[in-house]
């Protein structure tokens, strides 16, 4: 704002607008930061609070500066096995991430570029079902890992979840705006569909495939509805969120909130980790998902 | 070289299905049939603990005693949607204005601390529900900071209340303070409608589900700023420069010229929202289990309490179908109202 | 580094396929799987499944569980707590692979024998005669007696002895009154200080200790009628109500508590009416609190309290149900009995461990002696919904939102509805 604002003029009237116009700005920036605050503020207060003594939570909640230092709530989570549920949560958003991107990819690579027979219906077929709310998957879900037996196990956490209609229609999305030229000179060159998919197209569509890397790894590490159904019996299957939610019944009825926001903030400091590094890509991924197409 | 095509069409044929294969395969199991189950099951009287094979076929009686007859199940289910209706009505509007205002802002040129404030009110979109709902539960609390916030801000007016305990509708409350009460409502407000009280449906969200419509939008603004600034960056500077040569002013450029380019964009957000409000499901299992009162008894947590909890699974399946038809239905009227305003 | 991009990601997918090629295989054995481990021939490994309570409690279990492991090699038994019990007892028993013995609260189990769900072995415990009769009928339906109960706790009325003392008053005693009770509420609530003098929830679960009181009944013996419209219950009502619009009493949420024994804990209230489990609780969490516990006040029809009980439930189609039923039999026997209930938390379900257990508990006593007079919680399958109805309405009653005979009327209609299923 500030290159605008240099033209100087040594008038009475023009000093009182500068004056008015200056006040405006400080202003806005002032609630712009009030904005921040309120976006921000609380995750401050919980790290704070995840170090406070269950007394001083009590008879101070809002302060901001713990008066006793105190690693207790982690030590509770930890007694818990929270360094178990971190793993599977790593582990499962990871193999999740890698077979979504890779299973979307040769989806919505086949769906876009090979126009075989049958793959208008297909790909109709699959996008429609992101319209099916997950909820009302939630039962036969539950029914079809039952006979599968896959209940209680990584597997019933992870198959179900390696392709998303999602991917392929961010995938397609982006293949079809890749010029065929391309693929037509490798063709020439006698390369073959894998060739051409592996080597040419894929490496081309990198944009795409960190926005859904991103989306895929953050939707299944805050993923909460599909373990709470898979996982009944089994505690070393929890994930991060499952077993944070479980913490408000388990740890006695009484609220012992340094540890339940030191599960928060162990859930919420990695993903924000990933965040600070890849804040671009989230950014721009966003971008690619269907407001542009 | 006409059978160079063939052979080639051919080989495309298989290379096209061969890629599809992982997709079909993990779609037939974990979409497809299950949708079928879904349907198969909401015409059944099974209770979730016995086998399945063992669920007795009993026509649309599910459907008939959620919708048809007067008793507790269609108050419940009544009651889930009339909840979820509220909390979609106060949350798209709420999330979807602020996140276009907070983008227009945010996208303006010359702003400095562009990439802060981005983050910043960005950042509660990449966590976990879960997290988040333990922590406004914290924050909620009687003595905790939203209410001590309220109280420094009211100059010491507000009375400081348990958000996540509170059944009280907002428009009960309005009401109260022109003296109408459910004992001075007039006999109407006291029929029951569809095994609900008019008294009923006219309440308004209850705090506690004010409670989560708040958080809710907290954490979805982030997301539907950026997809707004993703659609306002591809607004070309000349229409803007025009707009500034005419001498238009800034509310005018917005309501003249911004808008109505971001029109496509709006009502995706606004598509996005009803969707994912008509679902709210981890923070009411987390905050409020569906109390006080039934207040916060979303139509996605009374499927699961249903079918999960209370053993009745075939019930569950019905009420998750019609939840499916009404969204369905939803997405339809603002497709259709989407490509009336293109026009 | 395009090469090695790829080489990592081929790697996770090997990884991912791997493991979707491997039948589930929980990474803790389960206790089917566990039962084909060829290391130990001819061993039946059982699981039992509950719910996690303090730590205290997890741990004397898992004692008594090793007591018995150790007796028994050919047996060996499993602890598996888990939260969300219901919802989680549910899906493992649709899931095929049930656990072989689980807790079953006595409100739940109409509703796991109507699905068919339990096998009874009730009758096939040693010297059945010795359970008290009143628990016994709580794991009763229509004459079977389906699984023995592996404790008990009543309701009793707690106060903080500090706040009595600093209010003057004598210390509540077993032949209070509903009068004795209000007036002391009262004289103890400070609203300055933040205290009120009695933390009630609303929750069926203790205002139906005052129906009782008054002489109420939620249905007939038969249950063929809901009787929760009557005058006796609306005195109850109004009582119990009356207590929080009042100012006496409050729900934990307005004392910025989880539940009233927090509160209690906290010295934001005087009172509160809580069973055993609030003993242990407040010794871990409020070891400095100054504490007495009589029994709850008569009401116009006399005492009353409420006796909450689990059993040991065989599931109907486990594998192993004899091996089960036997661990079952030892864990409610008077060996097993007298192991668990010695630690203090929930008192012993045998009367032949009565007095043993009092000379080693005795300022429990009052929650004992109400065993004499105490009412079983199980009522019909589906009673679920009443408990909700009557929640939401105590809720709403606390409020002002609703009188309490409109909650009553809603009540009743629902239950009408459940009875007539």
């Amino acid at each position: 704002m500030a290159a605008s604002m240099t033209t100087t003029a040594p008038t009475a009237v023009r000093r009182e607008s500068r004056l008015r116009e200056n006040i405006r700005l400080v202003l806005s920036y002032a609630l712009l930061f009030l904005i921040a605050l309120v976006f921000l503020y609380p995750f401050v207060l919980a790290i704070s609070t995840s170090f406070k003594t269950l007394p001083e939570i009590n008879e101070r909640p809002v302060a901001l500066i713990p008066q006793t230092f105190t690693l207790e709530g982690y030590q509770r989570m930890f007694a818990l096995n929270v360094g178990r549920w971190a793993f599977n949560s790593f582990f499962i958003a990871t193999t999740v991430t890698v077979s979504n991107v890779l299973f979307s990819a040769l989806a919505g690579y086949s769906l876009t570029r090979i126009a075989f027979p049958g793959s208008r219906f297909v790909f109709l077929a699959i996008i429609g079902t992101m319209m099916i709310p997950g909820i009302v998957q939630l039962i036969p879900m539950f029914i079809v890992l039952k006979t599968l037996g896959m209940i209680d196990s990584y597997t019933g956490l992870i198959i179900p979840k390696m392709v998303t209609a999602f991917g392929i229609f961010l995938m397609a999305q982006f293949f079809e705006a890749i010029p065929r030229e391309i693929e037509e000179a490798a063709r020439i060159d006698g390369a073959g569909r894998f060739r051409m998919f592996f080597q040419i197209v894929l490496p081309l569509a990198r944009p795409a495939i960190v926005a859904l890397v991103i989306f895929s790894f953050q939707g299944s590490w805050n993923e909460f509805m599909h373990p709470l159904i898979v996982i009944t019996t089994n505690q070393d299957l929890y994930t991060l969120p499952l077993g944070l939610a479980f913490l408000r019944g388990g740890l006695g009825q009484n609220l012992q909130w340094n540890a339940l926001l030191a599960g928060s903030m162990l859930t919420t400091v990695p993903m924000a980790t990933i965040f600070f590094f890849f804040q671009r890509y989230f950014i721009e991924g966003i971008s690619y998902s269907g407001v542009k197409g | 070289m006409a059978t160079g095509i063939k052979q080639q069409d051919r080989q495309d044929a298989i290379a096209g299905w061969l890629f599809m294969t992982p997709a079909l395969f993990l779609f037939a199991f974990f979409v497809f049939i299950p949708i079928f189950f879904a349907i198969y099951f909401s015409f059944t009287d099974w209770n979730g603990i016995s086998p399945p094979t063992e669920a007795r076929f009993i026509g649309a009686e599910n459907f008939r005693v959620l919708l048809l007859e007067d008793g507790i199940r269609r108050a419940d289910f009544f009651k889930a949607l009339k909840n979820t209706a509220y909390f979609s009505l106060g949350v798209v509007p709420m999330q979807t204005a602020l996140a276009l205002l907070l983008a227009v802002v945010v996208n303006q040129r010359r702003l400095r601390f562009k990439s802060f404030f981005r983050t910043a009110y960005y950042f509660p979109s990449i966590t976990s529900s879960i997290a988040i709902s333990m922590l406004f539960l914290f924050l909620y609390q009687r003595n905790g900071l939203v209410n001590q916030v309220l109280q420094a801000i009211t100059f010491g007016l507000w009375q400081p209340i348990a958000w996540m305990a509170d059944p009280r509708g907002l428009f009960h409350i309005i009401f109260g303070w022109f003296g109408l009460t459910l004992e001075t409502a007039p006999d109407w407000m006291r029929a029951n409608v569809l095994s609900l009280p008019v008294w009923d449906w006219i309440s308004g969200p209850s705090v506690a589900l004010m409670g989560i419509m708040l958080l809710n939008t907290w954490t979805t603004i982030g997301t539907m700023m950026v997809i707004f600034l993703a659609a306002l960056q591809d607004v070309p500077r000349e229409v803007y420069e025009a707009a500034e040569i005419d001498g238009a002013n800034s509310r005018q450029v917005f309501f003249g010229v911004t808008l109505p380019l971001l029109r496509p964009t709006l009502f995706f957000v606004v598509t996005l929202g009803l969707i994912g409000t008509f679902q709210v499901f981890d923070q009411v299992y987390v905050m409020s289990a569906g109390g006080p009162a039934k207040t916060t008894l979303t139509v996605a947590y009374l499927v699961y309490r249903n079918g999960f909890t209370n053993s009745q699974m075939g019930l569950a399946a019905a009420i998750a179908l019609l939840l499916f038809i009404i969204i369905f239905t939803l997405t339809l009227v603002q497709r259709r109202i989407t490509e009336g305003k293109k026009e | 580094m395009k090469a090695k991009h790829f080489a990592l990601l081929t790697l996770l997918l090997a990884v991912a396929l791997l493991l979707a090629a491997c039948p589930a295989q929980p990474v803790a054995p389960a206790a089917p799987a566990a039962a084909e481990q060829p290391a130990a021939p001819g061993v039946i490994n059982l699981q039992l499944m509950g719910w996690a309570s303090s730590d205290a409690e997890n741990v004397r279990l898992q004692e008594v569980v090793d007591g018995w492991n150790a007796a028994n090699p050919d047996i060996q038994v499993t602890l598996n707590l888990v939260p969300d019990y219901d919802t989680k007892l549910q899906t493992s028993l649709a899931g095929g692979a049930p656990p072989d013995i689980f807790y079953v609260d006595s409100f739940r189990l109409p509703d796991l024998v109507a699905a068919g769900a339990l096998l009874p072995i009730g009758d096939q415990m040693t010297d059945v005669d010795d359970f008290y009769p009143s628990l016994r009928e709580a794991f009763t339906v229509d004459n079977v007696f389906y699984c023995p109960p592996k404790d008990f706790a009543t309701l009793a009325l707690e106060y903080n002895t500090d706040l009595f003392d600093a209010a003057g008053l004598a210390y509540p005693t077993a032949d209070w009154t509903w009068d004795d009770l209000r007036a002391a509420a009262e004289a103890l609530t400070d609203k300055d200080a933040g205290v009120v003098g009695f933390a009630i929830n609303p929750d069926f679960a203790r205002w139906i200790a005052f129906l009782y009181q008054a002489g109420g009944e939620v249905t007939t013996p038969d249950f063929s009628a809901m009787t929760l419209n009557t005058p006796e219950a609306l005195t109850a009502m109004e009582f119990y109500v009356g207590l929080v619009r009042d100012g006496f009493a409050a729900p934990a949420s307005d004392l910025d508590s989880g539940w009233p024994g927090e509160a209690f804990g906290k010295g934001r209230a005087a009172m509160t009416m809580e069973g055993n489990w609030i003993v242990p609780y407040l010794k871990d969490q409020f070891p400095n609190l100054k504490y007495g516990i009589t029994e709850l006040p008569s009401g116009p029809a006399g005492k009353a309290t409420m006796a909450f009980t689990v059993c040991y439930g065989v599931a109907a189609n486990g594998r192993n149900t004899e091996a089960a039923t036997k661990v079952v039999d030892y864990l409610t026997g008077p060996v097993g009995m007298k192991a668990w209930t010695d630690l203090g938390l929930a008192m012993p379900t045998r009367q032949s461990l009565r007095e043993g257990w009092l000379t080693m508990y005795p300022e429990l006593e009052p929650m004992l002696s109400g065993a004499e007079y105490a009412r079983k919680w199980q009522f019909r399958p589906g009673f679920a919904d009443v408990l909700d109805t009557i929640n939401s309405g105590l809720q709403e009653a606390f409020g002002g939102l609703k009188t309490p005979q409109q909650v009553l009327e809603e009540a009743q209609a629902v239950g009408e509805q459940v009875l007539a299923r």
